[in-house]
């Protein structure tokens, strides 16, 4: 300030500036405070988002609620059903034998509670950190159940002569689906996580030898992370019924149907 | 001294949540973000220009006004024209809050260090007045 004289700066009016910085620090906290992203706020602005965007929002906030009052509701229409079936076939012989097929028909289709002898293989993410950088950074997506290992391991089951597979009780049926979403896993539009208990009805024997076979599905996971995966026979365990929707739209018999 | 201006920040704050106002909607919310990171980058400067002895008050505060009117307005002319130019003023006035915040730092830190210095010089000067008071020793 001494030799040079700046233009912009008065040289007689010298003010305080702690008062007007505070008035304006109000200004600036009431609009910051409005500004911040709340819960609520986040929700008002959903619908800027591009639609593929919303689209992912939305499955990952499933009503988990909503769902078990509803396959709680399923579940109870599907058992009064069954007992009007058959209280029907004791009507007569005909419609007798008649009920038997359709209640072999809905153990087929996964409509019926099961239980018989089988397996239980529990696949669980890696504990292990990644390998680079201090070891928790990276975690490799091998250390992770993805989709793809639980549609494997079920499809694996069922070619290996499972009759009823169950996955973290949500019973496999003929158009039950696996996707990953995020960080979970939706079977049936129901999200899942780790650990994941796959439960399969069929000889023990038969299903355990095909699962631990040397270079099978099990043993792709294995070689990232033996604790990744559990294997063990049961003598006896219970599957739920399928509690999706099996309602349908399109899909109609063709007239010549047998 | 310093203190009111975090004061009335909080107070704001407080004011804003103890009335209760509907959450902004939407695509506003972007354009109050962006007044925010301007009225914070002019009250770091007119923080600045207080330290430096330059502050004058009508400045500041169409400085601030205009600042946070600008910055929105930039924000939806981007929106309008589809380019993220609430990015550009984001950028610039980030850089201008780290440049303000710096020099406010090393103002403080410079009164501080003449402050101890002036005082050591000052504990000097005694103990040298007090050992020139003392009669020399004879040769």
């Amino acid at each position: 300030m001494k030799g040079t004289v700046n233009p912009f700066v008065s040289q007689f009016n010298r003010q305080s500036w702690v008062m007007p910085v505070s008035a304006m620090c109000l200004v600036l906290g009431f609009m910051i405070s409005l500004a911040w992203v709340t819960q609520r706020t986040r929700t008002s602005r959903q619908h800027f988002l591009s639609p593929d965007q919303q689209i992912r929002v939305n499955e990952a906030s499933v009503d988990i609620d909503a769902f078990q009052r509803l396959s709680g509701e399923v579940q109870k229409l599907q058992g009064d059903k069954t007992r009007m079936e058959n209280a029907l076939a004791s009507q007569g012989g005909q419609s007798k034998v008649l009920n038997e097929s359709l209640q072999e028909m809905k153990v087929f289709a996964g409509l019926t509670p099961v239980t018989g002898p089988g397996v239980v293989i529990t696949l669980r993410d890696s504990q292990k950190g990644g390998s680079g950088m201090g070891g928790t950074i990276g975690i490799p997506s091998d250390a992770i159940i993805h989709d793809v290992d639980v549609l494997k391991v079920v499809n694996e089951l069922i070619a290996s002569g499972a009759e009823a597979v169950a996955v973290n009780n949500h019973r496999v049926a003929g158009n039950t689906s696996f996707r990953c979403v995020g960080t979970t896993i939706l079977v049936n539009d129901v999200k899942i996580a780790s650990p994941i208990l796959i439960r399969a009805i069929g000889d023990p024997n038969t299903l355990l030898g095909a699962m631990n076979m040397p270079g099978g599905v099990l043993a792709d996971i294995r070689q990232t992370d033996q604790s990744m995966v559990q294997i063990e026979a049961l003598k006896t365990q219970e599957l739920p019924e399928f509690v999706g929707n099996t309602s349908h739209k399109f899909a109609r018999p063709p007239k010549d149907a047998k | 001294m310093i203190l009111i201006p975090f004061v009335a920040l909080l107070l704001g704050a407080f004011i804003a949540l103890a009335i209760h106002l509907p959450a902004v909607p939407g695509v506003y919310g972007q354009y109050l973000a962006v007044a925010c990171l301007a009225g914070f980058d002019t009250v770091c400067g007119g923080i600045r220009a207080g330290l430096e002895d330059k502050f004058r008050r009508e400045v500041f505060i169409t400085g601030f006004v205009s600042n946070v009117v600008i910055a929105s307005f930039i924000a939806w002319f981007g929106e309008q024209i589809y380019i993220n130019l609430f990015l550009a003023v984001a950028l610039v006035l980030g850089a201008r809050i780290f440049t303000n915040l710096s020099l406010i730092r090393r103002y403080g830190l410079t009164k501080f260090q003449d402050a101890r210095d002036r005082r050591r010089l000052q504990v000097q000067a005694q103990t040298q007045a007090v050992a020139s008071a003392q009669p020399e020793p004879n040769p």
